[in-house]
């Protein structure tokens, strides 16, 4: 191997670590911002490996000076909307201009959200047992609804209205705690 | 069907969004809402953001079971479920990097072997594992070094860093003997080298040719009567069994040898090798994420007000010889100060360690202060213990109130704390803890000395070593001291216990002035390990 193709492999394995030091840094807000447009959360994972492939393939483009999550949205727009041509409902949701607006809009939403959602750590601490594992077998353990279901005792849509409820009363809770913070 | 908003059905119709179960009037009829209704809106994506940032934030999790997340501050590390769902999405990455496989995979081991002092007779390294299961009784510990000799893989996949720098991913069912730092041989299976400059010459003998690489990835398929060579990255030289000129093969190209016929040519095929790369990927994704989960929890461990002193090693501009602390606590001293050593690579590829290597390197500090109990933790990888007292960190000279830690030339852990009265002090000694396997590789150090309780407990990789009781008088004091070395501060430079220079690396020191509980020493070291215990292989 020549000193020239020795420098630029190396240069190739750098840029790789580098690459995947940053995306996984941003990951999870790439995340958030495809599951504004698309909340199914299986969906949004989707989206967003496509979208690694995508600045993976553009990464020589990125400009280091600029941060790397925005760079990274733009991306994860245009695959949100080429993922939701294929899905009628998804389009229908969206259709009309809607997911721009809900991304520019989240944006300037998102420092007052932050401010609200600090408090949902501790909300989700003062869930009654039963909710609270169900809202971990869902979230963070990812069990899937039918087993969430079966370990509550419940049918599938009893699960599904149960959530529900749970994220209304983790709202409330993080509404009230951000008030008190205020007053 | 038409929402409005507040309502139930608009409630309904959200809930049924995010759980993908919306009919197609509702979308329709929640479409027209949210183009319309700017409250609506807003309230649409604040339910949306709570609804994901559960589903993204596993840290929300980790604090349940009553255990406050103050206590909690150095628990970080994630349950399996979510690293491996983390790593699916790394994994997709991998996958299409490894289309553009690559070489030169940055390696760490490569200047030990040029080592002085003691070294063990290891080779090699088992690196990684997936669904590894091994023929026989005693099968490879992860991490552990490897002596020459024979490895057989029943199935699953393993990695092996040669301290040459060449890195063999291995897919069983394989025998593949290891020679010497540069040399295997493989009887049978599957495998893949990825051998960087600084290891050219690497070579793999199989029954039918010797393959020497030259800096370079390629594959092996060798089975009882035929091998088949592929190269995948630079150029390869290889010589058939049957005693024929030296061949040298390009990228691209690859060899057969059937019996004792001589070699065809072929093209090499990547895809048949397509699982081997996956584990390198892997590898160098799960090094990145394990950075990543370290430096969270470093920068939480950083707001502990008992946090006097945080050496993270994590440097932008190494000519710099500030080292900087860390810690947020408003006095702590801002900075130590580097006199010689070198800067190295840490526990992962990424991170920055400093090395000691010279009787002049060292960090000097000063910290302020009085302390009923003190903790001490660093990560560092052992060389050799040249001295008969080889320092981790030491107050200067023998003032009243400091510590003395070092590591003793049997691999002995000693503290020393030294009381008011002249001639008092105490050297608490561990049973022989850094042994010739443990040379090399990242070990975690920590010992506590606990004013309050009376007690000394050293600890190794977050285990407890031994522990003993304390006979000196608080307070603790640091003032003026040094990592990885000891000013004598007046006694005879000429005698050799003087000399207690540390030999090898280091990359993160903590020291703390309270007594951390077991199970804190015990968050530092899972959280700082360089890699997990065991790898799922992703199905």
């Amino acid at each position: 191997m020549s000193p020239e193709s020795t420098s630029l492999s190396a240069d190739k394995t750098a840029s790789q670590q580098r690459f995947l030091s940053l995306f996984l840094r941003s990951e999870r807000e790439i995340f958030r911002y495809v599951a504004a447009l698309v909340p199914n959360v299986a969906d949004a994972e989707d989206i967003v490996q496509q979208t690694a492939i995508a600045l993976w393939e553009k990464f020589d483009s990125y400009d280091p000076a600029q941060p790397f999550t925005p760079w990274a949205c733009r991306f994860a727009l245009n695959k949100t909307k080429q993922w939701i041509e294929r899905r009628q409902r998804w389009q229908a949701l969206l259709q009309g201009g809607l997911a721009e607006e809900l991304a520019q809009r989240r944006e300037e939403l998102l420092p007052d959200i932050e401010r609200r959602l600090k408090h949902l750590e501790g909300c989700l601490n003062q869930l009654p047992a039963e909710q609270r594992s169900m809202v971990e077998g869902y979230y963070y353990r990812r069990d899937g609804i039918e087993k969430v279901a079966e370990g509550s005792g419940r049918t599938v849509a009893a699960a599904y209205k149960t959530l529900q409820r749970i994220r209304q009363a983790l709202q409330a809770c993080i509404e009230n705690s951000a008030k008190g913070v205020a007053s | 069907m038409t929402i409005t908003f507040p309502s139930r059905e608009f409630d309904e119709a959200v809930a049924a969004a995010c759980h993908s179960a919306a009919s197609d009037d509702q979308v329709r009829a929640l479409n027209a809402l949210l183009r319309s209704d700017g409250a609506a809106r807003d309230e649409y994506i604040l339910r949306l953001e709570l609804h994901s940032r559960l589903a993204s934030e596993p840290g929300l999790f980790s604090a349940g079971d009553g255990i406050t997340s103050r206590e909690n501050a150095f628990q970080l590390p994630p349950p399996p479920k979510v690293r491996t769902h983390q790593l699916k999405w790394v994994l997709a990455v991998a996958a299409c990097l490894a289309l553009l496989a690559t070489g030169g995979w940055i390696f760490r081991l490569s200047h030990l072997n040029d080592r002085k002092g003691a070294t063990s007779k290891a080779v090699a390294m088992l690196n990684r594992v997936a669904d590894a299961q091994w023929t026989g009784s005693e099968s490879p510990r992860l991490g552990a070094p490897l002596e020459p000799g024979w490895l057989r893989l029943k199935s699953g996949l393993a990695q092996i860093v040669f301290y040459s720098g060449a890195r063999v991913v291995v897919e069983g069912p394989a025998e593949v003997q290891i020679v010497s730092p540069s040399e295997a041989s493989c009887r049978s299976g599957r495998l893949t080298a990825d051998v960087p400059p600084q290891a050219r010459g690497f070579r793999i003998g199989t029954p039918q040719m010797d393959v020497t690489d030259l800096g370079t990835s390629f594959g092996l398929d060798v089975k009882e009567r035929r091998t088949e060579l592929h190269v995948f990255k630079g150029s390869v030289e290889f010589q058939s069994a049957t005693g024929s000129a030296r061949q040298s093969l390009k990228e691209g190209a690859g060899a057969v040898t059937e019996k004792s016929r001589s070699p065809t040519l072929i093209s090499a095929d990547p895809k048949a090798f397509a699982a081997l790369f996956d584990l390198q990927f892997k590898s160098s994704a799960a090094e990145v994420l394990r950075h990543e989960q370290w430096r969270a929890a470093s920068s939480r461990l950083n707001d502990d007000p008992s946090l006097l002193l945080h050496f993270e090693f994590e440097q932008t501009d190494i000519s710099e010889w500030q080292l900087r602390n860390a810690s947020h606590r408003k006095d702590a001293p801002l900075e130590g100060t580097i006199v010689g050593c070198q800067w190295t690579d840490g526990r992962w590829p990424d991170k920055q360690a400093l090395e000691f290597r010279s009787v002049n390197d060292r960090v000097r500090f000063d910290v302020p202060g009085e302390y009923e109990s003190l903790t001490l933790a660093a990560w560092v990888r052992v060389q050799g213990l040249d001295r008969q007292i080889n320092s981790l960190f030491m107050s200067d000279g023998f003032e009243a109130g400091t510590v003395h830690w070092s590591v003793r030339q049997d691999g002995v852990l000693a503290l020393t704390a030294i009381g008011s009265e002249p001639r008092d002090h105490q050297i608490c000694i561990s049973p022989p803890a850094l042994t010739l396997n443990q040379f090399g590789l990242w070990v975690h150090l920590a010992v506590v000395i606990d004013g309050g309780t009376k007690n000394v407990v050293q600890y190794v990789n977050g285990a407890p070593a031994s522990e003993h009781a304390l006979n000196i008088n608080v307070p603790f004091r640091v003032g003026a001291a040094e990592v990885g070395n000891w000013n004598a501060k007046g006694f005879p430079k000429s005698d050799p216990f003087m000399i207690r220079n540390f030999g090898g690396a280091m990359d993160e020191f903590c020291l703390f002035g309270r007594a951390l509980r077991a199970e804190e020493i015990r968050g530092l070291y899972s959280t700082g390990r360089p890699q997990p215990e065991s790898v799922a292989l992703e199905k």
